[in-house]
């Protein structure tokens, strides 16, 4: 009875997930002409300047929580997140080196990435997002393809490292040369909003902005 | 002829015709004792040479071994001038992977990575444990007024950036960042000063070198080992890209280096020695039944190892091997028996009977010397005496009642000279000697005062430049971690280790003085309740009360959710769990909590590190006996004054029973000086020549010291009777080839490369070297005028 019971379950298990297993390498099969595209579309671009809004919907705060600001991107590993709304916070990042600040920019603190365990993810993530790097992303993340016009993808944590992140689904701009948006899933239902608009490629951007 | 010498003679008569049963008993002895001895386990252990009594030396040095890093390997990686330092952590996690995994295990390039997700809730949790009253009061004045909303709102700041999603359970826990009481207790568990965390691995202050720890399955005395390791570390530091260098210090790296010199030590050494004596043998024995002679010392080894056998379970192969080494004195037993015997004139027993005197007078002086050496508070130098006196007694029963049926009897006659006047220069000549000698010994008498004895017991082994260099450049990157002082308290529960190991924290916090400690992260349990009740008093107070008022009126201005800081409100009302050692090592500090937590028998000792000085000696004096301050610089002063007591009670005492049993062999106190002086200036001359050269003393030719005690009193055994009793038979040469068989053996020690072997080499060359030519020359001078009489 017990064997039946458990060749029943195998059978039952490998029904459910047959379907499943064609469909991912379906999926692979889609996926890597359109990172090949992707990663065409953003082979020429230097410098990225873009708006933000943000909108974080967390179960410790009543409503979701709204806030805008501007984004900046200098290849290979320059960056710079300010918060204009709400409150005025930021950070800039130049290699391994950072400095972030409350209120007045002014007023910075320096930090290095490789001493700063949170912000070094932080960095790691943005950047990339925003060059893309498809072979890091493949490293860290499972790809899925969720669409292709816009391209969309749906990348699931690879390893614990990744912290409390279920997924994350990130949306390409139509011409697919920079990313349009980002949603972080946590795990425990929260999740953050990211969406990129009036979006600069190429613009010369100030080295004092980094 | 006195009783000694009749009994010598008639025990020569009546084993004569049964030399067959002699030799066959003697073997069969022999070889039982050999095979006893076998049995013997042997121990390659430092420890044995030095203090067990009630002076705390031995403990103190089991204490340094339980140093933190003192079993490690540590190897230091370096950006060298020109290359990336940033690429170091990449540079040493190659390393790491290319060192052999068998041989370098528990390698760690940086905290274990259970820190980042389980040290901040235990922190949080622990807070109520840990905060004291100082801690409330800074925290309480942070919070007041706009504080609380200021805290919350920079809370609300890092929600919005992006690094909110890393934090957001960690605001929700502690809104009011209390986290940063813990924090600034966990500066207490910095090891290495002045070390950095970068990409997770230690980093050095100046940036340009990393820090990578291992342990090893090789033992620290496993010299084989100790090669498979290095060429180990060799074949990975090889793969190192350009530019960047790694160096290892280990002890077993020393055990390699030392075993290496030894070895070739042993092959310079033994072929000189060996050259020496065969021209020994061929210009002043020239006999081939002169080689039953030197067979005393290896028959000895047997008897003396059995008798050590029987005493102890375990044996030092260090004062074992010291102990077969010193047993080469034995020689000269059968040197004054071959030479009574083939240059005598008389009877075989009668010249046995004439020489048996001074060889069992000779022979006592030294067993008394190291008599003395069995209340040493060395445990090795008590193994060592048993041995020696075992040994000793031996090769004298073998020189006086075996010997004599094996050597040529009156082959070789000497003829005495007929007296003569003595020639006008003569005593012009006797007076010079006398006043060269009376110069020298005034000399070394003044010098002898600036002998030092060093209890460094690394300066009795061999540190290779390299090794030094090494040493010296793992300091100047990383500070001398190595050589803290450490403070031990011992108790027999933790929480009595930890209540003591909290006064030592409290003092020396007082004393603003930089430490290691685990004091202020695991307070004992009575703080712990104390700080609990303290914390709880604070938060349902009226304090507490206007502070968690100003964080729900900022939550909610903000817009946080009503139950956002719920895990915060519950953990400040549900009674916090007690902090523990066993917590702190779930929480990832494992490998510091073992560094400074060490089982002691029953019971369990806790560490503190702290930079060595005498107002850190002084502080931990007034905190009772309770506490052990141990320190690599205070160790060596230990030692070296343990050893030093020891050393003057030994020659002291040595000498007190070598005086008795001159007395008693001679009874007149001119012959009883005459006979002390080549031993009297032997180590007048070495001390004093040690003193103007600036040699020290050490464990090892402290010893050594017994070789020129032993052989100078038969010196001056041999020679007194020679000129008071008239007993010739051919001393003056039998003193001369036992003296340069010494020379060769031992002085030639001097060759070595190897600091231990050298300094026992250096004690017996210049004690030795002094002996002789008080002995063949000063006495002679004192008896002349008799001797001619004679």
């Amino acid at each position: 009875m017990t064997r039946l019971l458990r060749f029943l379950c195998v059978v039952f298990i490998w029904v459910l997930l047959a379907p499943a297993l064609a469909g991912a390498g379906t999926e692979d099969q889609e996926l890597v002409p359109v990172l090949d595209r992707l990663a065409e579309a953003a082979a020429g671009i230097e410098t990225l300047a873009s708006d933000f809004v943000q909108e974080k919907y967390l179960a410790v705060f009543q409503e979701a929580l709204r806030s805008g600001g501007r984004f900046y991107y200098q290849k290979p590993d320059r960056l710079r997140w300010e918060l204009r709304t709400p409150v005025v916070t930021g950070f800039a990042l130049d290699g391994n080196s950072g400095r972030r600040w409350r209120g007045d920019e002014a007023n910075s603190e320096s930090f290095d990435i490789r001493q700063d365990p949170v912000m070094k993810v932080v960095a790691e993530q943005l950047l990339a997002w925003a060059r893309p790097d498809f072979s890091w992303l493949q490293a860290h993340y499972r790809l899925i393809l969720v669409a292709t016009a816009p391209v969309e993808l749906r990348l699931e944590p690879r390893f614990e490292t990744a912290g409390m992140i279920d997924y994350l689904q990130i949306v390409f701009a139509a011409d697919g040369s920079h990313v349009a948006q980002v949603e972080i899933h946590d795990r425990d239902g929260d999740y953050t909003r990211l969406r990129f608009s009036a979006t600069k490629v190429n613009l010369p951007l100030d080295r004092k902005l980094f | 002829m006195p009783v000694i010498g009749l009994f010598f003679a008639a025990a020569y008569r009546w084993l004569a015709p049964r030399r067959c049963w002699l030799f066959a008993v003697t073997l069969l002895l022999l070889v039982a004792s050999a095979w006893a001895a076998s049995s013997l386990r042997l121990e390659e252990n430092i420890a044995t040479m030095l203090p067990d009594g009630n002076n705390g030396v031995a403990e103190d040095f089991q204490l340094l071994q339980e140093a933190p890093f003192a079993r490690k390997l540590v190897i230091s990686i370096k950006a060298e001038a020109g290359s990336d330092p940033t690429r170091l952590p990449a540079v040493v996690d190659a390393l790491t992977a290319a060192l052999d995994p068998g041989l370098f295990t528990h390698l760690a390039s940086g905290p274990d990575q259970r820190l980042q997700t389980r040290l901040m809730p235990w922190l949080i949790a622990s807070l109520p444990n840990l905060a004291s009253a100082d801690d409330l009061t800074a925290m309480a004045k942070r919070l007041e007024g706009e504080g609380a909303a200021e805290a919350l709102r920079r809370g609300y700041e890092q929600l919005l950036g992006p690094e909110g999603w890393a934090l957001k359970n960690l605001i929700r826990r502690d809104p009011l960042d209390l986290r940063r009481i813990g924090l600034e207790k966990l500066r207490y568990l910095n090891l290495v000063p002045g070390v950095r965390l970068v990409d997770n691995h230690f980093i050095s202050a100046d940036g340009r070198s990393a820090l990578l720890l291992a342990e090893t399955p090789v033992s620290i005395t496993d010299s084989a080992g100790a090669a498979a390791l290095e060429q180990g570390f060799e074949q990975a530091r090889g793969q190192l890209p350009e530019g960047y260098s790694a160096l290892l210090v280990s002890a077993h790296r020393y055990t390699l280096a030392n075993a290496r010199v030894i070895q070739q030590d042993l092959w310079s050494i033994l072929g000189c020695s060996g050259i020496a004596l065969l021209l020994i043998f061929v210009l002043l024995l020239r006999s081939p039944r002169a080689v039953y002679v030197f067979l005393i010392p290896v028959a000895v080894l047997a008897f003396a190892g059995l008798a050590v056998a029987i005493r102890y379970p375990t044996v030092s192969a260090i004062t074992l091997g010291f102990g077969a080494v010193l047993m080469g004195i034995t020689v000269d037993f059968g040197l004054h028996v071959y030479y009574a015997l083939r240059y005598g004139q008389g009877s075989s027993a009668d010249l046995v009977g004439r020489v048996a005197r001074p060889v069992l007078f000779g022979g006592l002086t030294t067993i008394a010397a190291f008599a003395v050496l069995l209340d040493s508070d060395l445990p090795g130098q008590r193994q060592l005496a048993l041995f020696s006196i075992a040994g000793l007694t031996a090769a004298l029963l073998l020189a006086l009642l075996v010997l004599p049926h094996l050597v040529p009897v009156g082959s070789r006659p000497m003829t005495l000279p007929r007296p003569a006047p003595p020639p006008p220069s003569a005593k012009r000549r006797r007076l010079l000697v006398l006043v060269v000698w009376v110069l020298f010994c005034s000399w070394c008498a003044w010098q002898a005062p600036k002998v030092e004895i060093n209890g460094d017991l690394r300066r009795m082994s061999l540190v290779p430049p390299e090794l030094a260099a090494a040493e010296k450049t793992l300091a100047a990157e990383w500070g001398g971690f190595r050589d803290q002082a450490m403070i031990w308290t011992r108790a027999e529960s933790p929480d009595a280790a930890l209540a003591s190991a909290a006064t030592v924290w409290q003092s020396l916090a007082a004393a603003d003085l930089p430490m290691v400690s685990l004091a202020p992260l695991v307070p004992p349990a009575a703080e712990q309740a104390e700080n609990r009740a303290r914390w709880q008093a604070f938060w349902n107070g009226p304090h507490g009360g206007k502070i968690l008022a100003a964080l729900e009126r900022e939550a909610a201005e903000l817009g946080f959710a009503a139950g956002a800081f719920e895990p915060f409100r519950q953990a400040l009302s549900a009674p916090a769990p007690q902090v523990t050692l066993a917590g702190a090592r779930e929480a990832g500090l494992d490998s510091l909590v073992d560094a400074l937590v060490v089982p002691a028998g029953e019971g369990i000792r806790i560490l503190t590190l702290t930079p060595d000085s005498p107002r850190v000696a002084a502080l931990v004096a007034g905190l009772g006996p309770a506490l052990r301050l141990v320190s690599p610089a205070r160790f060596r002063e230990e030692i070296s004054s343990a050893i030093g007591a020891d050393f003057l009670r030994f020659i002291s005492g040595a000498g007190l029973l070598a005086g008795v049993l001159l007395i008693l062999l001679f009874r007149r106190v001119d012959k009883v000086l005459a006979a002390a002086l080549p031993v009297g200036t032997g180590l007048l001359g070495m001390f004093g020549i040690m003193g103007f050269m600036g040699i020290e003393f050490n464990l090892f030719n402290i010893i050594a010291t017994i070789l020129v005690i032993g052989l100078g009193m038969d010196y001056g055994i041999f020679m007194v009777c020679r000129y008071s009793e008239g007993q010739d038979m051919a001393t003056g040469r039998a003193i001369l080839a036992s003296g340069l068989t010494t020379l060769a053996g031992f002085g030639a020690l001097v060759l070595g490369r190897h600091p231990a072997l050298h300094s026992i080499g250096v004690t017996v060359l210049l004690g030795i070297g002094c002996a002789i030519p008080a002995a063949l020359l000063v006495i002679p001078a004192l008896y002349g005028r008799r001797q001619v009489r004679r």
